[in-house]
Order: C-alpha cells, then sequence, then structure tokens
C-alpha cells in the first residue's frame, strides 16, 4: 500500500535524526574494519582521506575495546572469509623469490584432460575477469575443461589492507583444487607501496620491484609450478596515464613469470591491436565494439580476443588445445 | 551515490538536517534540495548534470509555451518538440550503440563494407527515468492535467534525489503539490520510512546479492555446465533476486523521501502473488506500467479500436517496455512475451465468458510466465537464454542446490503473502520505541547486512544499468 499518513507513525524530525545519527554511530562502532577497508578500496581523492582518516582512529578504539567481535560472529554466521591479514609475505617479504629458479627453465608438463577427468580452470582476478571467464568458458571445449569463475571486483596488489591476494589465494585454491589457473588482475592497481619505511610510486624502480614481487608472490600461492597459473594484465586502456601505470606493472609481472615456475605471462597489452588502444576491434572479418564506456573493460564480444591469446598460452601446456586456437 | 555506502550515510544526514532546517523558508529549501540532488547524481560525472539542467529547461520552455498560447497548432509544436528532444537524448545515448552495430551487420552481410564507425557512448545513469519523468510532465501540462511549474520546480520534479537514479517515476501533479507546501517537521513518517529503508536493505544484500553470486551469476554464465534442477533455481532465484533488488531499491528511496516529508508512489505490491498477467502489471514496477499505459497504450487507442487493434497495442507497448529497458533482443523478446501472454490472456478471458480458472493454477501459470520471460531479461544473449531452457531437462549433480539458496528463494516470493497490516503494526510499534532503542537496532541491522555482502561490497542496482 502507498504510504498514507497516519500520526501513530509520525515522529518529529528531531528525534528522527536522533534514529539516524544513533543507527551510523553503532554501524560505524560495530563495522570499523569493513569502514577501513571499503575507504581502502576508493579511488585516491579527498573522499577517501576523510574516511580513512576518520576511521583508521575509530577501528583502533573499537578494536581495543573488543567492538570487532559482534562483526566477526556476523562474517562466521553468513560464512565470510577474511580477505586481509597483518604480516603476510604480500606485504613484507624477501625478493629472492623473483631470482631466477632452476626448475622454470625445465619443461614443465601437466596432466592432460580427457572425458573422464575434465581439466578443471579457474579463473579469478579483478572485474576483468568476469567477461573473459564467461568466454573461455564457451571457448574450450566442455568435455574436457571445467570452467569455474570468481571475479573480485576493484581488487589488485597494491591494496592489501582492503583484499589481500595472498590470503585469497590460498583460500581458493584449497577451497577449488583447480587444475589450472587463469589471473586477470591489474585495472585497480597504481596505489603506492610501502617498502621498508618508505613509499614509493608506480614511476620508482622500487614499486617495479615490489609489484614484481608481490606478482610472484600471488603466483605461488595460486599453486604455479603444480598448476599452470596464466597471469592476463590488463590490456590498453583509453587515459594514457593510465597506460603509464599499466606498462610498467607488466614488466614487473613479466619479470615475476619469468622466476616462478609455472607462471605464463599472456601479453595483452602489447599485442592486442597492437597495444593501441581503440574501442572497436576486429573479430574474423567482423567489427566489435570491444571495450565498455569506462576504456578499460572489455564488452563481452570483445573479450572473445584475450581469451584467444589465452587459449594460444594454454596450448602449449594442453595438447588438445594445439591447432584449435585460432 | 548508491545509497548502501558510506558517502550516501554522510551526505544524508546532512541533507536531512539542513533540509528540515530550511523548510519554513522554500526560497532557501528550493535551491538547497536542488544542489544537494545535482551533487548527488554529479558525484561520479559532474557533466551528466548538465545533461538534466538542460533536460529541465527544454521541457520547462515546452510546458510554458504550451500553458500560455491559445494556439492549438503551437501546443502541439511545442509538444512534438518537447518529446522529441527527450527521445532523442535517450536515442543517442542508449539506442544509437546498438542502432549501428547492428547496421554495420546488415551492411557487412551484403557486401557493403563498413562505413558506420562504432562508438561506445557513456550512458548516462537513470537516463530513462528522468526522461520519461520529463515526457510525463509536458503531456500533463498539455492535457491540462497539470500546471505548468517554474523551472526551479521542474528541475526539483526531475532531479530530486531518491527518485533521481531508478524510480518510481513520479508524475508532476504528484510531486509538485508537495514541494509548493512546506512539510510538518513534527510529523515525519518516519514509521513507514525507517521500516521501508531497513527492508530495502535487507532485501538487497541478504537476499538479492547472496542469490546472484551463489546461483544465479554462476549459472547464467554457463548453463550448459549445469544440470537441471540447478538451473531451474537459477530461474527462480533470478524472479526473487530482481524483484528484491529492484524492489530494494525503490523502497529505500520511497523511505528516504519520507523522511524528508515527501510521499513517492509506490512501484510494487507484491507482484509474485499476481494472478494474470495484467494482474501482474498491476503490481509490478508500477509506476512504469501506469506510464506506459497513460503515455503510449491509451494514446494508441487501447481497448477501444477493435480487438486486433487491441492486441496490436499491447504487443507494440509491451514491445517497446522491453526496448526501455536496453537496446538489446533479449529486452524486446522479454517485452514480447509479455505482450503475447496480455493479449492471450485478454483473448482467452473473451472466447470463455463463463470460465473461471482455480487461482491456484491461474497464479501457476502467470509466475512461471513471468518467470520465463525473465531467462530472457537476464540472459546476456540469445543463446544462453536459450541454453538455459535447453538445459531445464538435463540431469548431473547439482552442488548449487543448497538449502540457504532454496530457502531465499522461497522465502522472497512467500513473504509477499504477508498481510500489509502486519508490516503496518511494526512500522507503528517501531516509532514507539525510544529513539536510542530505534537507533540500535537500525544500526545493527546495518552491520548485519554489510556482513551479509562480505568485502566484496554491495553489488550495483540491476536498473541503475536502465
Amino acid at each position: 500500500m502507498p504510504p498514507r499518513f497516519r500520526k501513530d507513525l509520525a515522529m518529529p524530525a528531531g528525534r528522527v535524526l536522533g534514529v539516524i545519527v544513533i543507527a551510523l554511530l553503532v554501524a560505524t562502532l560495530f563495522n570499523s574494519e569493513a569502514i577501513v577497508r571499503a575507504g581502502e578500496s576508493m579511488e585516491r581523492g579527498p573522499t577517501r582521506d576523510v574516511v580513512l582518516s576518520i576511521a583508521r582512529p575509530l577501528d583502533d578504539v573499537a578494536g581495543a575495546v573488543g567492538l570487532h567481535l559482534p562483526r566477526e560472529g556476523l562474517d562466521l554466521a553468513f560464512g565470510q572469509e577474511d580477505k586481509t591479514a597483518e604480516g603476510t609475505e604480500l606485504e613484507e617479504g624477501s625478493t629472492a623469490i623473483l631470482r631466477p629458479n632452476r626448475r622454470k627453465r625445465d619443461q614443465q608438463s601437466f596432466v592432460q584432460p580427457t572425458p573422464d577427468d575434465p581439466v578443471e580452470v579457474f579463473v579469478t582476478g579483478d572485474s576483468q575477469a568476469e567477461f573473459i571467464g564467461q568466454l573461455l568458458t564457451d571457448a574450450l571445449p566442455d568435455d574436457l575443461f571445467d570452467v569455474e569463475i570468481a571475479a573480485r571486483n576493484s581488487t589488485g596488489l597494491t591494496n592489501p589492507e582492503f583484499f589481500n591476494w595472498e590470503i585469497n589465494a590460498q583460500q581458493e585454491i584449497a577451497a577449488r583444487e583447480p587444475d589450472a589457473v587463469i589471473m586477470v588482475i591489474g585495472g585497480n592497481d597504481g596505489f603506492n607501496v610501502l617498502v621498508g619505511d618508505q613509499l614509493y610510486g608506480w614511476q620508482d624502480p622500487e614499486w617495479l620491484t615490489e609489484y614484481a614481487r608481490r606478482a610472484a608472490v600471488v603466483m605461488r600461492a595460486l599453486g604455479a609450478g603444480e598448476r599452470p597459473v596464466y597471469w592476463v594484465p590488463p590490456p590498453t586502456a583509453r587515459d594514457e596515464e593510465q597506460n603509464g601505470i599499466y606498462e610498467a606493472q607488466n614488466r614487473a609481472v613479466e619479470d615475476a613469470a619469468a622466476a616462478v615456475p609455472g607462471a605464463r605471462y599472456v601479453d595483452i597489452f602489447n599485442t592486442i591491436n597492437d597495444g593501441e588502444y581503440s574501442d572497436e576491434l576486429t573479430i574474423d572479418g567482423d567489427r566489435v565494439l570491444a571495450r565498455q564506456p569506462d576504456g578499460i573493460h572489455f564488452t563481452r564480444e570483445g573479450a572473445e580476443v584475450p581469451v584467444r591469446l589465452i587459449l594460444r598460452a594454454m596450448a602449449r601446456d594442453y595438447e588438445p588445445l594445439r591447432g584449435a586456437a585460432p | 551515490v548508491s545509497f548502501p555506502t558510506i558517502e550516501f550515510a554522510a551526505f544524508f544526514v546532512v541533507v536531512f538536517t539542513l533540509s528540515w532546517a530550511l523548510m519554513p523558508h522554500p526560497r532557501a529549501w528550493r535551491p538547497f534540495i536542488l544542489v544537494a540532488s545535482y551533487v548527488f547524481y554529479g558525484w561520479v560525472d559532474w557533466r551528466w548534470v548538465l545533461l538534466l539542467i538542460a533536460s529541465s529547461l527544454v521541457n520547462t520552455v515546452a510546458a510554458q509555451v504550451i500553458a500560455r498560447t491559445p494556439s492549438q497548432q503551437t501546443r502541439k509544436r511545442a509538444l512534438i518538440a518537447a518529446i522529441a528532444f527527450d527521445l532523442g537524448l535517450l536515442c543517442v545515448f542508449k539506442y544509437l550503440g546498438f542502432f549501428v552495430t547492428e547496421m554495420d551487420d546488415a551492411l557487412s552481410s551484403v557486401g557493403l563494407g563498413s562505413p558506420l564507425p562504432l562508438v561506445q557512448i557513456v550512458l548516462p545513469i537513470g537516463i530513462s527515468f528522468f526522461t520519461f519523468q520529463a515526457i510525463t510532465y509536458v503531456v500533463d501540462v498539455y492535457r491540462g492535467d497539470t500546471r505548468a511549474a517554474s523551472l526551479g520546480d521542474v528541475a526539483i520534479l526531475q532531479a530530486f534525489f531518491p527518485h533521481l537514479v531508478a524510480g518510481p517515476i513520479v508524475r508532476a501533479n504528484e510531486l509538485l503539490p508537495q514541494l509548493r507546501t512546506p512539510r510538518d517537521p513534527r510529523e515525519v513518517l518516519a514509521g513507514p520510512g525507517l521500516f521501508l529503508i531497513a527492508g530495502g536493505l535487507v532485501k538487497k544484500t541478504v537476499v538479492a546479492d547472496e542469490l546472484a553470486r551463489n546461483v544465479v551469476d554462476p549459472v547464467f554464465n554457463d548453463p550448459g555446465a549445469h544440470s537441471g534442477l540447478e538451473v531451474m533455481l537459477a530461474i527462480y532465484g533470478f524472479a526473487a533476486q530482481i524483484y528484491c533488488d529492484f524492489s530494494g531499491y525503490t523502497d529505500m528511496a520511497i523511505g528516504l523521501a519520507l523522511l524528508l516529508g515527501f510521499v513517492l508512489p509506490q512501484n510494487f505490491n507484491r507482484p509474485y502473488l499476481a494472478v494474470s498477467l495484467q494482474d501482474f502489471w498491476r503490481r509490478w514496477h508500477m509506476t512504469l506500467s501506469r506510464w506506459l499505459r497513460d503515455y503510449l497504450y491509451i494514446p494508441l487507442g487501447g481497448n477501444r479500436k477493435g480487438r486486433r487493434r487491441t492486441y496490436a497495442n499491447l504487443m507494440l507497448t509491451m514491445l517497446l517496455g522491453g526496448l526501455w529497458h536496453g537496446a538489446a533482443w533479449t529486452f524486446l523478446i522479454w517485452g514480447g512475451i509479455h505482450g503475447a501472454a496480455l493479449s492471450a490472456e485478454r483473448w482467452a478471458r473473451e472466447r470463455w465468458q463463463g470460465f473461471r480458472m482455480p487461482t491456484w493454477a491461474a497464479w501457476l501459470i502467470t509466475f512461471h510466465v513471468v518467470c520465463l520471460a525473465w531467462v530472457f531479461f537476464r540472459s546476456p544473449d540469445l543463446s544462453t537464454a536459450f541454453g538455459m531452457l535447453g538445459q531445464v531437462f538435463a540431469g548431473g549433480p547439482s552442488p548449487l542446490v543448497t538449502f540457504p539458496m532454496v530457502f531465499l528463494t522461497l522465502a522472497a516470493i512467500a513473504v509477499q503473502a504477508v498481510p500489509t497490516r502486519f508490516w503496518e503494526r511494526g512500522e507503528a510499534w517501531l516509532v514507539t520505541r525510544p529513539v536510542a532503542a530505534q537507533g540500535v537496532a537500525l544500526g545493527l541491522l546495518i552491520v548485519a547486512a554489510d556482513a551479509a555482502v562480505g568485502q566484496e561490497g554491495v553489488a550495483p542496482f540491476i536498473y541503475f544499468q536502465f
């Protein structure tokens, strides 16, 4: 029924304001951790600064007096796993992980799919993983490959206070035990990173080394070596500054993939349209609108292009795909 | 800004406080609420505000011309110009890309090359809603159903932030009189307002997003990999998801407006209790269906020009209703299914006048026709839609069919049978509690809702894309 005026349902505006303010205070205190995470996920700018400058001290106080407990109980009840933690290797660790690995030089081989035992492919990463995963599902032979997709929107490697990919990778791999992983990530990176006590921006060489180290940590957490991990970086974007970030981080990922056994770097940045951004691409002679209005994400139709490059990379590990990838 | 976000919470506290403080001073309140609504709309991209201002300006001028000129021809020209402008906006932002792509395909298929550049146009959020609202206003002025208003009033009518992004689609004579009379700060309809906001939040976070993540999205992404049982759950689950997503949003919109002292029209009335398609459309997205009826179906002739014409009008109205959602064959088929079912229903009623189908059978048929149409609405393309339907009887394991998902689906549908008076009693009980108790209860509900969606946060509302 449309709301109609009834005196017994009304309250003065001042009391309503009291209800709203108390509700928001209660929500802020009990949810302080989530608010810090939400702040961490925001784009850099004044809103993010304000949210974090209020939420961080509040979170410290709330944590000290045990106000995190009800929320933790609710997370448990809803089956939510924590995706952040302190002291993980992703945030702090040795660059030794980037040293060339002898096993990397050996020809690695993986169990080949059969109709009785298809290969379980796990497609994950940021929002770009969604359409790529869907198109990959269509492109891979149904009887030989099963695809699962779990896109984690707005995530990256340079913001572990919001979403820690090392933890998430460990949780996902333990739960799904895939035979191969496609990791589509990088579109939300470019945040400054802390190395020791020093902050570095994406134009600093230290940032590149740190990004490569983090990529290598996640590749390992995804089980590279036991299974192939195909790392798919972002493609060229419409925005030139964004392309600068992508170019830098892609070099870092390439270095990481060269050091981690089982990791394969699928270059969709330099290869699609020769690294030139375009809203449209030609697939099998047909022009398609390949990019979404944001100038970063592929459309469903456009995702066909990176999927073909992924198939080509997979064909090196999986015999039945050889000759199938266009 | 979406409602369930930190930014909006902070925005609303400020707007609520200032709005009631300025309410006794209409000359200050009007620019304030207009600027607040523009801030809300322009948060992501301020250029969209310019579009909104242009729309208000053009429609105000047209309505003033219609109201002031005695010449019927001039009135008609002004009306046509305003409607052409409004539909032009929709065509450019919403349909041009689809048209160019289809045209390009057609030309390529006959070997005429590719003369048209494919361009990606950013769709301003809520454009379908505010352009329909603008059309409503000028047509109502033309018909004499409402008086021509000042530019400020028209701008507020179009931009009032609770309904701006995804409705309800408000008529001028529903909101303008309220804008002209200061609201009474001693009597804010807090019971229904807070109840609607809390209910909308739960519908969205606990039901819609959970169903989407755990059943609907995985199955619609790859129907062939799922059993018939999973496909059926995904179809029923999507029926529950879209209801909770869309009605959850409009519940929050209506609730927020109530807290500011304004009553917006109802948009949903327990739609899955409908026992005919006609009944369904009186309960589902009610402000769109009455728009289609009053500004399309009746002007086309409605049921006044013979049986065949009535069926044709029904079909055309529903096809255009489908296209309103987006330029895609899936939406067109969704509209076509509803148009065909409405026509068939009408034909059957006239053919077997004495026959009354048992209510349970009528409900069952109606619900399943609606679900069939949802398959096309949800699918990204026709092959997925047919893939879903072709998979309904497939066997195999069904790990996605879990108790929580079945429960959520059934609960979202069954809760509509709860009588309205039950909720009203809850609202009356709520407002008699102490302020602190109400605040703590609402605060804890927000914490629970946030825990339900987890770290990924609230997914965008489905109707934001329209």
